[in-house]
């Protein structure tokens, strides 16, 4: 049988997930024999190619962000979101009480560290969205696995019940949102 | 009592008439979700997650305010409703901020809960991202606004629970908030921080500063003690983790008991004074030195026994606090009296003892401090007289059940002190005389009641109008600089009364004047009537375990044994302070005469600092033993922290005391 194929991606995260990911320790290797990763944060390949599996960390905050999650979704079967961030907003979305000019203007010329601050613009960087969404917001996702981060078990069950061809929904008393 | 069949998920239920059809859930251990519920509260149906199916009900109704009837036919988990509460757990969520992960309430939260039981992995609607205000004004607690849902717990609670009403809905839509008074910081308003509205609050909208962080209810060990700061004695559950108090809850926050104040729920988490960790000696240098408790023991053995067996160099006088346990006095009231042989002992609230009992014996002989009612007495009271007492800040509990009368059973509150206090803005009659003329003001209440012939059933008529008879109320209003008519108005209050509660406190102690009881007992045997009742007493006592310890017999002597010193020639003192922190002048010049004093106290004190020996005690939380609370009851309250190492229970440092000087 031919390895499913998992392409991985964060967009505005800590990375916690990943890591978390990571912590479901041996079973990597026997994964390893059924799975096959693509793409992750840590190839540089800018492009996806088509895959029957992504993953997302992450909430969107620019227009990278944005971009990178929608050419996910166009080369997936199925989109994973992983933790608050993917599933809520998260600790990202806190901006989003606050006008993206606010945020600009505190982060880059307020800031108590700073001199002569200067607030980046595009095209040298991706321009930052009015507000931070979860990754549902933008694109069609298919499951979530919530929790800051989830915990290696919740990754893992998500990842088992996907392999044996279900959509996998976390049992209640593997929920968590912290 | 009608008892009524119902049919819930197909099973047959039996409930009363007059339960709503959550109660009957409830009872027959059938799970419906609840946020806005809170049990001993009004249910106002306001979060919809109760929602339930009845048969010929046009749409799915809540079942926290449907009343149930016979034959009702009710489904409690259909999909569709299943489907309606993972909405509602969506909107609530979307509405406000509801990110856990930066929350304080994350692990003992009930939304947080409920989304876990729906598999709320998501939520489908955009996320309003509100800017809401957060209120730390407050000395202990905390609103953030960014976490609530609206549900009003905390205002029914306020309202129905505590009596104050200092919290309330304000604004339009969604833009509504959670407000105190109008619109103020919880800090500024008239919100007394019982932090009732922090129990009951099911997310983290509304916390308290003194818990926030230090551990979840799932990592605590959970034990049931008593308050003892006040005699009212509230039970309380405290939360434990690495021998810290992480947080004071009220067990049964809706029984009339449940009540806590912000002394018994925050202050109690802080140690505001240095511990006393072990035994301490003067040194030569005259400072504190510690030593070991053999050594602190040995120097008190030779004096205590130079004393006791040479009676004309002088006597040894004790004082005890009454904020030690029952135990702990009792251990003390032996020791004075069997072991040193003397009758100089005394409490520190001594005097308000003897004012009390003087003047319920001048009212009646033979009669005790028994005469009193129980505090819930003033939940049913109709009308309240409140004399020179501000239990907001004395008794607190004591407090709202007077708001809790006033704002839910209409009575009529009356006050008699010279003295602006919260309780002034609420009246229904303030009379308000110059300092010293509170025993004028009462007896003339007592006087116009005579007068206008209310009082003609009493049966105490006789006895009691002798006293009163030489006063002219009009006189007299003058002279106390009352308007006529408005002691009038009080005095037609209480003689109309069914159920009427005179309270007095501090503000009637201060004077040392006996016939001020005496005048507060005649005005309640003139007042009200025989079928219908006549006003009940209570006195607010000054320290936690006061009427234990006046029980005991402790403060039996004629006279304060401190006004005595000189005349019984004493030359040696024995306190038992306890966690009562003492600064009072005139205890401290009066020991400061003394050759030897020993100090028994949890806490450094000026007390301490005169000490030529400083025992170790423990602090309330770290003492077992029961309480008397000020109507009588006696409650015991368990240990929750083990006290420092050297750090003794106080009667088995007195018992050691003892072994040592009996050998």
């Amino acid at each position: 049988m031919a390895k499913i194929k998992i392409a991985t991606a964060w967009l505005e995260c800590c990375s916690g997930c990943h890591m978390s990911f990571l912590d479901i320790d041996e079973a990597i290797i026997d994964l390893s024999k059924l799975v096959e990763f693509t793409r992750s944060p840590i190839t540089d390949i800018k492009k996806f190619s088509p895959v029957d599996v992504g993953i997302v960390e992450g909430s969107v905050g620019n227009t990278e962000e944005e971009e990178t999650l929608k050419d996910l979704r166009a080369n997936c079967k199925i989109l994973m979101a992983w933790g608050d961030c993917a599933c809520f907003g998260g600790v990202c979305a806190m901006r989003n009480t606050f006008d993206k000019e606010e945020v600009l203007k505190r982060c880059y010329i307020e800031t108590e560290s700073t001199y002569k601050g200067k607030i980046p613009c595009p095209p040298g960087v991706p321009a930052l969205l009015e507000q931070v969404k979860p990754v549902n917001q933008v694109v069609k996702v298919d499951c979530y696995v919530p929790g800051c981060p989830p915990e290696a078990k919740a990754i893992q069950y998500a990842l088992t019940e996907l392999l044996a061809g279900r959509i996998p929904v976390l049992p209640s008393e593997m929920m968590r949102f912290d | 009592m009608n008892e009524i069949t119902l049919t819930i998920n197909d099973k047959q239920v039996k409930g009363k008439q007059g339960d709503t059809v959550l109660d009957i859930c409830q009872a027959n251990g059938i799970d419906v979700p609840t946020l806005c519920h809170f049990k001993g509260l009004t249910d106002v149906g306001a979060c919809r997650m109760c929602l339930v199916e009845i048969e010929k009900e046009r749409k799915p109704v809540p079942a926290c305010t449907y009343p149930a009837r016979d034959g009702l036919v009710i489904q409690t988990h259909t999909e569709k409703l299943e489907k309606c509460r993972r909405l509602i757990l969506e909107l609530l969520f979307a509405e406000r901020n509801h990110l856990c992960a930066y929350c304080v309430a994350s692990g003992d939260c009930e939304l947080q809960n409920l989304a876990y039981q729906y598999q709320m992995d998501n939520v489908r609607y955009h996320y309003s991202w509100p800017s809401l205000p957060v209120d730390s004004v407050n000395n202990y607690l905390v609103i953030d606004h960014n976490r609530c849902i609206l549900c009003g717990r905390c205002i029914r609670t306020c309202n129905e629970i505590t009596g104050v009403q200092a919290l309330d809905f304000g604004h339009r839509g969604w833009k509504t908030l959670v407000c105190a008074d109008l619109n103020q910081p919880l800090g500024e308003s008239s919100c007394i921080s019982c932090g009732a509205c922090a129990q009951v609050c099911p997310t983290g909208a509304i916390y308290t500063k003194s818990s926030a962080y230090k551990g979840r209810p799932v990592e605590c060990t959970k034990v049931h003690s008593v308050c003892s700061l006040c005699g009212v004695g509230c039970e309380i559950d405290a939360l434990v983790k690495d021998n810290r108090l992480v947080r004071i809850d009220s067990p049964e926050l809706a029984n009339d008991r449940g009540l806590l104040c912000h002394k018994g729920r925050f202050e109690q988490l802080y140690d505001r004074h240095n511990r006393v960790t072990g035994p301490m000696v003067l040194n030569s240098q005259g400072e504190l030195e510690a030593c070991s408790l053999d050594e602190a023991l040995n120097k008190i053995n030779k004096k205590f026994s130079e004393l006791k067996s040479h009676p004309g160099n002088g006597s040894i006088a004790g004082l005890a606090s009454s904020q030690a346990c029952n135990e702990s006095l009792e251990a003390f009231r032996k020791f004075m009296a069997n072991t040193l042989d003397s009758q100089l002992v005394d409490t520190l609230d001594g005097d308000e003892y003897r004012v009390i009992t003087q003047g319920i014996t001048k009212f009646q002989d033979g009669a005790k401090l028994s005469i009193e009612t129980s505090l819930e007495e003033i939940l049913k009271a109709d009308t309240i007289l409140l004399a020179g007492a501000n239990p907001l800040e004395s008794h607190p509990v004591v407090g709202s059940y007077i708001f809790r009368a006033v704002t839910q059973n209409g009575a009529n509150l009356i006050l008699v002190d010279p003295l602006r206090n919260v309780f002034s803005s609420r009246t229904s009659v303030w009379l308000k005389p110059p300092e010293g003329k509170e025993e004028l003001t009462i007896n003339a209440l007592t006087k116009a009641i005579i007068d206008k012939d209310f009082a003609k059933d009493s049966i105490d008529l006789k006895r009691i109008a002798p006293s009163v008879k030489d006063i002219n109320v009009i006189q007299a209003t003058e002279e106390a600089g009352i308007n006529t008519d408005v002691l009038h108005r009080a005095a037609e209050m209480l003689a109309k009364s069914q159920h009427g509660i005179i309270i007095y406190g501090k503000g009637i102690l201060r004077y040392g004047n006996p016939e001020l009881i005496t005048s507060l007992l005649n005005l309640a045997a003139i007042a009200g009537s025989q079928d219908r009742g006549k006003p009940r007493i209570i006195s607010l006592k000054p320290k936690g375990n006061s009427r234990g310890a006046w029980d005991m017999g402790l403060a039996n002597s004629q006279n304060s044994i401190l006004n005595s010193t000189a005349k019984n020639n004493v030359k040696a003192a024995y306190l038992l302070l306890a966690d009562d922190y003492v600064d009072e002048p005139k205890l401290l010049d009066n020991l400061k005469r003394m050759e030897f004093v020993v100090v028994q106290a949890s806490y450094l004190s000026p007390a301490t600092y005169i000490a030529n020996v400083v025992l170790p005690s423990p602090t309330w939380a770290e003492r077992e033993g029961s309480y008397t609370t000020l109507d009588g009851t006696v409650k015991s309250a368990s240990r929750l922290l083990q006290p420092p190492g050297g750090v003794k229970q106080d009667w088995e440092i007195i018992h050691k005391i003892s072994k040592a000087l009996k050998e």
